[in-house]
C-alpha cells in the first residue's frame, strides 16, 4: 500500500544523474556521513546500522536453525560456508557488542541527555524499537553461546570470544538443549515482530531512507523545482493543497522521517520560539498522508482534506525562512523547503491566502519590477559619479555584467556595498557594466512566497534581457539573485557564468589586481544561507576577511550557518516571536569581534537592525565595503 | 444585480516623475502600469456585490490597446466580462470620457443589459479630475454619491458612507445609481493563478469611439519646482522649531 | 466681468479653503465685482456674509433651502446654475476640496461645460490658460479651458486666504427652484467617528517615531505633537518589534501605507520597507540625530537633533503661533 501511495504522487523528475545518486547512496547511507555530522549520536547510529549489515546473514541462519537444530547446511551454500568462518563469527561477536553499545548510548542520550530535538517525537515508540534491537542482539549472543555449550557451533569457538565466554553460563544438559531452542525461537520471533511493527513506525526508515536518499536531489541545493503552466488544464498543478497533490518524493519523504529532530535542532524559526518545526511539519504531513491513504488509493480526487490547516497550520507554512539548515542536516535526504514552498504555492496561487503584509511586495515585484515599488527609472541612481557603464539596448556586451539586485539598487544600506563593489571592479581594470532600469527583480521573493507564476514571468523577461545584452559572465551582490541566476534560470534557458562578488573580488586579490592593506580589526564573517549552504561559497569571503583583518569564527558557520531571518521572503513578512536576527547578533557579539562581515544585502539590513535593536557596539559591513576601505587605508 | 466598474490604466510612478522631452507625457519606458488605487477597490466591490447578490459584473475602460492588460487584471479577480473603448493613446478630457462611457452604457441597455450600479474611482491617479462619474450619472439620469468608503446594497437601495471631518456622512440612494469610491473601501484580493488563466478566456468587447476636440486641453506637463535632490536642513536641535512651524504653516496643516 | 465663488461653511464661518478660493477669484479679475454663493437654511447667514465681505466679496448670495441643513450636492449645483444664468459670470470658482470638486462637477455636467480642478494659476481669456495639479500634486499641467463661464476649483493652499475688506457686501437671499430629483442625493445621517481619532491611512498629518523614541514612554512627546496638529501617531517596525506600539500603528510596506500632507518622521533611520509605506506623503520632515541616516535621502526637510528635545520645542512653538 505504501508503495502504491508513493507511486500515486505527482510527477517529479528524479531518475537522472545515476552516478551521483549511487555516490550519495554510498556516502550518505553506507558512509553515514550526514549522521556523523554529530559525533556521538552519529557513531551510535553507525554502530547499529553497520552492525545490522554484518548481522543480516545471521538472521537467515537463525531462521534455518529455528526449523532444524542441525540443518547441516552444505558447504557449497553461501550460508553454510559463512557459518563455518571464524572471521565471520568474530565480526558477528564484535558488531553485536557494538550494537549493544549503540543501544546503550541511544538510551543514554534519550534518558539522560534528553536533547530538545526530540520534543514532539514519538519517544515510546523509539524506546520500544531500541528494546527490540537490544533483544535481537542479546538473544543472538545467548543463542550462539548455547550452541557453543552444546558443541553445535560450525565455526571455531575461539573466534567468537564473547559468545564463548558466555557459553560458560550454560551446561551441556537437556536444559541447555531446551534453552538453545528457546533462544533461537525468541531471536526469530523478536525479529518477526520487529518486521510486523516496522511499517507502522518511524523505523520504516530502514527501508525507505535508502530509497529516499537515492532519489534525493543531485542538482544545486538552492534550486526549486519549476512548475509547468503550459500543460492542459486537467494536468496543471499549483503546488500542494491536498495529499493527492503532493509529489511522490514528498510522500516518500514523509515515510522516511525518523523523527530524529536534527532538522528541528538547527531551525532558526524553531530556535526563536515560532510554531514551525521541520520535523513536526514532516510528521504532520505523514499522518495526513496515512489518514488519507485509503481514499487516495480508491480515488485520488476524493482526498480533498486540505493540507493547510489540516496537516500543518498556516503559521508553520509562513514561519520558514528557506535557509535549508534542516535539509542540510537531514540524514535521510528529506527536502523540507520543497514541502514548504509547495504548500505556499497552493495557498498563494489558488487560495490567495498569505500574510496580508506581503501583498504589496507581491504586487510591486510584478508591476514595478522590484519588491518596494521604487521607480525603475532610478535603478542606476546609486552608481551616479562612479563611471559605471549603463548598458543601453544594442550596446556591445561587457566583459562582466554586474547584476546589482533590488537591494543594492534602492536600499541605502545595501547601496554602500554596491558602490564599493563597483569601485573595486573598476579599480581592478575590469570592463564592467550594469543594466540599469532594464534590470529587475529576479523573482526570488515571489518564488519563495509561493508565487511560481509571477516568478516564471519575471524569469522569462530577465533571461530575454540578459540574452539580448549578450551577457556571458555575471557578478551579483545578492546571494538570492546569485542562486536564482545560477541555479534556477537554466530551467528557463538562461545559462551564464555567475559569480558572487566575493568570489570575483577574491580572485582579483589573488591575482594582485587589488592590493588591500592588512588591518588589525577583529572580524567575524556571517555566512549567508544562499551563498554557503545552498551554493558552497565559503572560502572566497573568508580569504577577503583574512586579507583585511583578523578573522574570528562563530560557532555556527560555513554550511551550518544560522540564518539572518530574511530568507524565504521574510524581508517582507512580520516576524512572530523573538527575532532571528537578534539571536544571530548575540552569537556574533560573543566572538568579541568589532565588525560583523556579511556578503548579502539582506543579511546587512537584518543584522544591522539586530545590532541596533539590541543596542550593541558592532559594525555590520559587507565584505566588499571592508575591502574597499582596506585599499584606501594609508 | 448587474454592476459596471470603470477603470483607467495609469503608470506606476513610484516617486520622481520623468517626462518625455516634449513635456506631453510621462516617460513610461521603465514603468509598470496599474489601475488607479480607488478603482482597484471599485473592482473588488463589484466582484463582492455580484458574489453576494448574483448578476453580472462588467469592467469598462477607455484607453489605449495596452489597457487590455488592466481589463484582464480585473477579469482575473472575478469580473465576468470587459468592454474596451479603444483610444489611440491620446488623452481624453473628462467630458469626452464621460460621453463615451455613457454611450457605451446606452448601447448595453439597447442590447438588453441594464446596470443597477455603476462604480467609478473618486478621481483618477493621473488626471485627478474628480468628475467622470458625476458626468456619466447626469447623462444617464442617475443619482450619484462621491468619495465613498463604505457601500451596502439592500432591497433596491444603496447606503453609502463618505469620509467627513469628525465622522462619516451617509447617503441613501435608490438603484440604479452611480457611485465613486475611494481607496480604503475594502482590501482588494490578490489574484489567483487559475483566476488569471480564466481571465485570458473571458470576453473583451472592443470598439473605437471617435475622440471629440478636448475642451480642457493639455498644453504641456511640468515637474514642479525642479526635482529636489537633498533634504533642506532646517537647523540643529530645538532652535530649529520656529522654521519647522513656518514650513507647517506654508503647507497649511497649522489651521 | 464678474466672478462667482462657491463658499463652503466650516464649523465656525466659512471654510479656510473657501477663503483661499475667494483670494484666487479676486486675482482672476482684480477690481471687478466678486459674487459669492453660500447655501444656508432659511434666515441664516448674516454673520457669514459679513465675514465674506472682509474677504473682498461685493455681493453675497445666500441660497436658502431646508435641504441645505446638510450637504446636498445636486441641489447646490442647481443653485449655482440658477445664479450663473442670472449673473452670467466669466468664471465660477470653488475650493479644490472633495465637496468643491464634487459640486462643480455637477455644475459642469448640468451646463455641459468643462471643469478644471485643483488649479494653481489661471488667467481669464478665451481660452483660459491655467496651471493645475495632476498626480496628487507631483506633476503640473498647463492647459487651455474652453467654454463659458470657466469652471475652476482651486488647489488647496495654492494661494493664502488673505483678507481684502470690501465696503459692506450686499446680501441677496434666494430660494433655488429644486425638484425632488435634485434632493435625492443628500446626507441623511452623520456617523460620528469612533474614539481614537483619525485613522493612520486617512490622516493629513502623521507624526511617527522609530527606535529613537527609546521606549513606549518616549512616545508621549510624539502623541502631543500629533494631537496639536490633529494628526495620527505612527511608528516604525523596530518599535512594533520592541512592543512599544501595536502593529496597527506601524507605517511601512508591511504595515499601513500612508499619504498625509505632512509626514514627520522622528528618530526613524529610514529602512527601505518603511519608506515604501510613506512614499505617498506630500512632504516628509525627518528629525534625526544622524545627519547620514538614510531617511534624509528621501526627506524634503530635516532637523538634525534628538527628537526628545526637538519635538517638544516644535509643540511649544505651535502653541506660541496659535496664541498670536
Amino acid at each position: 500500500m505504501l508503495v502504491r501511495l508513493v507511486r500515486l504522487g505527482a510527477p517529479l523528475a528524479r531518475r537522472d544523474d545515476l552516478p551521483k545518486r549511487l555516490r550519495n547512496e554510498a556516502v550518505v547511507v553506507l558512509g553515514q556521513r550526514k549522521l556523523l555530522q554529530r559525533l556521538v549520536p552519529g557513531l551510535m547510529h553507525a554502530a547499529i546500522f553497520w552492525g545490522f549489515l554484518v548481522l543480516f546473514p545471521t538472521i537467515l541462519l537463525a531462521l534455518v536453525h529455528a526449523a532444524d537444530r542441525e540443518p547441516g547446511l552444505p558447504d557449497g551454500s553461501v550460508l553454510g560456508w559463512l557459518d563455518r568462518q571464524g572471521w565471520f563469527a568474530f565480526l558477528v561477536d564484535l558488531f553485536a557488542c557494538l550494537v549493544l553499545a549503540g543501544v546503550a548510548t541511544a538510551f543514554a542520550i534519550r534518558k539522560v541527555q534528553r536533547p530538545r530535538r526530540f520534543e514532539g517525537s514519538h519517544l515510546r515508540e523509539a524506546d520500544l524499537i531500541l528494546a527490540l534491537i537490544a533483544g535481537i542482539v542479546t538473544t543472538l549472543l545467548a543463542w550462539h553461546a548455547s550452541q557453543i555449550a552444546l558443541g553445535l557451533n560450525a565455526w571455531p569457538a575461539a573466534w567468537s570470544p564473547v559468545s564463548d565466554a558466555l557459553s560458560g553460563v550454560f551446561g551441556d544438559g537437556t536444559a541447555t538443549e531446551a534453552l538453545e531452542r528457546a533462544l533461537v525461537w525468541a531471536h526469530v520471533l523478536i525479529i518477526l515482530s520487529f518486521l510486523v511493527y516496522l511499517p507502522y513506525s518511524k523505523h520504516l526508515h530502514i527501508v525507505t531512507a535508502a530509497v529516499n536518499v537515492f532519489f534525493g536531489r543531485t542538482r544545486a541545493r538552492g534550486r526549486l523545482e519549476p512548475l509547468r503552466f503550459d500543460l492542459p488544464e486537467e494536468e496543471l498543478r499549483f503546488g500542494a493543497g491536498t495529499a493527492a497533490e503532493l509529489t511522490w518524493k514528498e510522500i516518500l519523504d514523509t515515510l522516511s522521517c525518523t523523527e530524529c529532530g536534527r532538522c528541528q535542532d538547527v531551525c532558526p524559526a524553531y530556535a526563536t520560539g515560532k510554531e514551525l518545526s521541520p520535523k513536526l511539519l514532516i510528521m504532520g504531513l505523514r499522518d495526513h498522508v496515512r489518514a488519507e491513504g485509503p481514499k487516495l488509493l480508491a480515488d485520488p480526487a476524493a482526498a480533498t482534506a486540505p493540507l493547510v490547516p489540516g496537516a500543518v497550520s498556516d503559521e508553520v507554512v509562513w514561519d520558514c525562512v528557506t535557509c535549508g539548515a534542516c535539509v542540510h542536516e537531514c540524514p535521510v535526504s528529506i527536502e523540507h523547503v520543497d514541502h514548504i514552498v509547495d504548500l505556499r504555492r497552493h495557498l498563494v496561487m489558488v487560495e490567495s491566502r498569505f500574510p496580508v503584509e506581503a501583498d504589496p511586495m507581491l504586487r510591486d515585484v510584478e508591476r514595478a519590477g522590484n519588491p518596494w515599488g521604487k521607480p525603475q527609472a532610478e535603478r542606476a541612481a546609486w552608481a551616479e559619479g562612479l563611471g559605471l557603464r549603463v548598458l543601453e539596448p544594442g550596446d556591445p556586451a561587457p566583459e562582466v555584467l554586474y547584476w546589482v539586485g533590488c537591494a543594492g539598487s534602492f536600499d541605502e544600506r545595501a547601496r554602500v556595498s554596491a558602490r564599493a563593489t563597483a569601485r573595486l571592479l573598476l579599480a581592478a581594470g575590469l570592463e564592467v557594466a550594469i543594466l540599469g532600469p532594464r534590470e529587475s527583480c529576479t523573482g526570488d521573493p515571489a518564488r519563495r512566497m509561493g508565487n511560481e507564476y509571477v516568478f516564471q514571468s519575471l524569469a522569462e523577461r530577465n533571461v530575454a534581457t540578459l540574452d539580448a545584452a549578450g551577457a556571458t559572465k555575471i557578478v551579483t551582490s545578492c546571494p538570492h539573485c546569485f542562486n536564482t541566476l545560477a541555479n534556477e534560470y537554466p530551467d528557463f534557458g538562461g545559462r551564464y557564468e555567475v559569480v558572487h562578488h566575493t568570489e570575483l573580488l577574491a580572485e582579483l586579490v589573488r591575482e594582485g589586481r587589488l592590493r588591500p592593506r592588512p588591518g588589525a580589526q577583529a572580524i567575524t564573517y556571517h555566512d549567508s544561507c544562499y551563498l554557503a549552504r545552498h551554493n558552497d561559497v565559503l572560502a572566497a569571503p573568508r580569504e577577503l576577511v583574512g586579507a583585511v583583518g583578523r578573522p574570528l569564527e562563530m560557532a555556527r558557520s560555513g554550511r551550518r550557518t544560522f540564518c539572518c531571518g530574511a530568507g524565504g521572503a521574510h524581508m517582507w513578512l512580520e516576524e512572530r516571536g523573538s527575532a532571528i536576527n537578534e539571536e544571530r547578533v548575540r552569537e556574533a557579539a560573543a566572538t568579541g569581534a568589532e565588525t560583523l562581515a556579511v556578503a548579502c544585502p539582506f543579511c546587512t539590513m537584518m543584522l544591522d537592525d539586530g545590532v541596533k535593536q539590541s543596542g550593541r557596539e558592532l559594525r555590520v559591513a559587507d565584505v566588499s565595503t571592508l575591502l574597499a576601505e582596506a585599499l584606501e587605508r594609508p | 444585480m448587474n454592476v459596471l466598474v470603470c477603470v483607467k490604466r495609469v503608470p506606476m510612478t513610484g516617486g520622481t516623475i520623468v517626462l518625455t522631452p516634449d513635456g506631453q507625457a510621462i516617460a513610461t519606458q521603465h514603468l509598470g502600469f496599474t489601475i488607479s488605487p480607488h478603482e482597484e477597490c471599485g473592482v473588488e466591490e463589484a466582484v463582492r456585490i455580484v458574489e453576494r447578490h448574483g448578476g453580472e459584473s462588467v469592467v469598462l475602460t477607455l484607453g489605449p490597446p495596452e489597457a487590455e492588460e488592466q481589463l484582464r487584471d480585473a477579469l482575473a479577480l472575478g469580473i465576468d466580462r470587459a468592454i474596451h473603448l479603444v483610444t489611440d493613446g491620446e488623452e481624453w478630457d473628462a467630458q469626452a470620457t464621460a460621453a463615451a462611457i455613457a454611450a457605451a452604457v446606452e448601447a448595453e441597455r439597447a442590447a438588453g443589459i441594464e446596470y443597477d450600479l455603476l462604480l467609478f474611482g473618486n478621481e483618477s491617479a493621473d488626471a485627478g479630475g474628480y468628475q467622470v462619474g458625476v458626468r456619466v450619472a447626469h447623462r444617464l439620469g442617475l443619482p450619484c454619491a462621491t468619495g465613498l468608503k463604505s457601500l451596502a446594497v439592500e432591497g433596491g437601495r444603496i447606503r453609502c458612507e463618505q469620509e467627513a471631518p469628525g465622522g462619516r456622512d451617509v447617503y441613501d440612494l435608490p438603484l440604479p445609481a452611480v457611485v465613486t469610491v475611494k481607496e480604503g473601501l475594502n482590501l482588494p484580493r490578490y489574484p489567483s493563478v487559475p483566476g488569471r488563466m480564466r481571465a485570458q478566456r473571458k470576453p473583451v468587447a472592443a470598439s473605437r469611439p471617435a475622440r471629440p476636440e478636448p475642451r480642457l486641453e493639455r498644453l504641456r506637463l511640468v515637474v514642479p519646482g525642479g526635482q529636489r535632490k537633498q533634504a533642506e536642513i532646517l537647523g540643529h536641535g530645538p532652535e530649529a522649531a520656529p522654521r519647522v512651524v513656518e514650513v507647517l504653516e506654508r503647507i497649511g496643516v497649522l489651521t | 466681468m464678474t466672478v462667482l465663488a462657491l463658499v463652503e461653511r466650516g464649523p465656525e464661518g466659512p471654510d479656510e479653503l473657501s477663503l483661499q478660493a475667494l483670494a484666487f477669484a479676486r486675482s482672476l479679475a482684480p477690481g471687478e465685482p466678486l459674487h459669492a454663493l453660500a447655501p444656508v437654511r432659511g434666515g441664516e447667514g448674516t454673520e457669514l456674509a459679513a465675514t465674506l465681505g472682509e474677504h473682498g466679496v461685493s455681493t453675497v448670495h445666500l441660497a436658502e433651502h431646508e435641504a441645505f441643513a446638510a450637504h446636498a450636492p445636486v441641489a447646490l449645483a442647481r443653485a449655482v446654475v440658477e445664479l450663473v444664468e442670472r449673473l452670467a459670470p466669466a468664471a465660477v470658482v470653488a475650493a479644490g476640496s472633495e465637496r468643491g470638486n464634487e459640486v462643480l462637477a455637477h455644475v459642469g455636467a448640468l451646463l455641459d461645460l468643462p471643469l478644471a480642478t485643483n488649479c494653481l494659476e489661471a488667467a481669464l481669456g478665451e481660452p483660459m490658460r491655467l496651471t493645475r495639479l495632476r498626480w496628487g500634486g507631483s506633476l503640473l499641467e498647463e492647459a487651455s479651458l474652453h467654454g463659458s463661464p470657466k469652471l475652476l476649483t482651486v488647489a488647496p493652499h495654492a494661494v493664502p486666504a488673505e483678507a481684502a475688506p470690501a465696503a459692506g457686501p450686499a446680501v441677496e437671499r434666494f430660494t433655488p427652484s429644486l425638484t425632488d430629483a435634485d434632493l435625492v442625493v443628500r446626507v441623511v445621517e452623520r456617523v460620528q467617528a469612533a474614539a481614537g481619532g483619525i485613522s493612520l491611512a486617512d490622516a493629513k498629518v502623521v507624526v511617527s517615531a522609530g527606535r529613537g523614541a527609546g521606549s513606549a514612554e518616549g512616545f508621549a512627546v510624539i502623541e502631543e505633537l500629533a494631537a496639536l496638529l490633529g494628526g495620527a501617531v505612527g511608528c516604525s517596525r523596530a518599535v512594533t518589534m520592541a512592543g512599544w506600539r501595536p502593529h496597527t500603528d506601524q507605517v511601512g510596506q508591511t504595515g499601513t501605507k500612508i499619504a498625509p500632507d505632512v509626514y514627520i518622521a522622528c528618530g526613524i533611520s529610514g529602512a527601505t520597507q518603511h519608506l515604501a509605506g510613506c512614499k505617498g506623503a506630500k512632504t516628509l520632515l525627518a528629525i534625526n540625530t544622524d545627519p547620514d541616516a538614510p531617511i534624509l535621502a528621501s526627506a524634503d526637510y530635516a532637523v538634525i537633533g534628538d527628537l526628545h528635545e526637538v519635538v517638544p520645542a516644535i509643540s511649544a512653538e505651535i502653541r506660541k503661533a496659535r496664541g498670536r
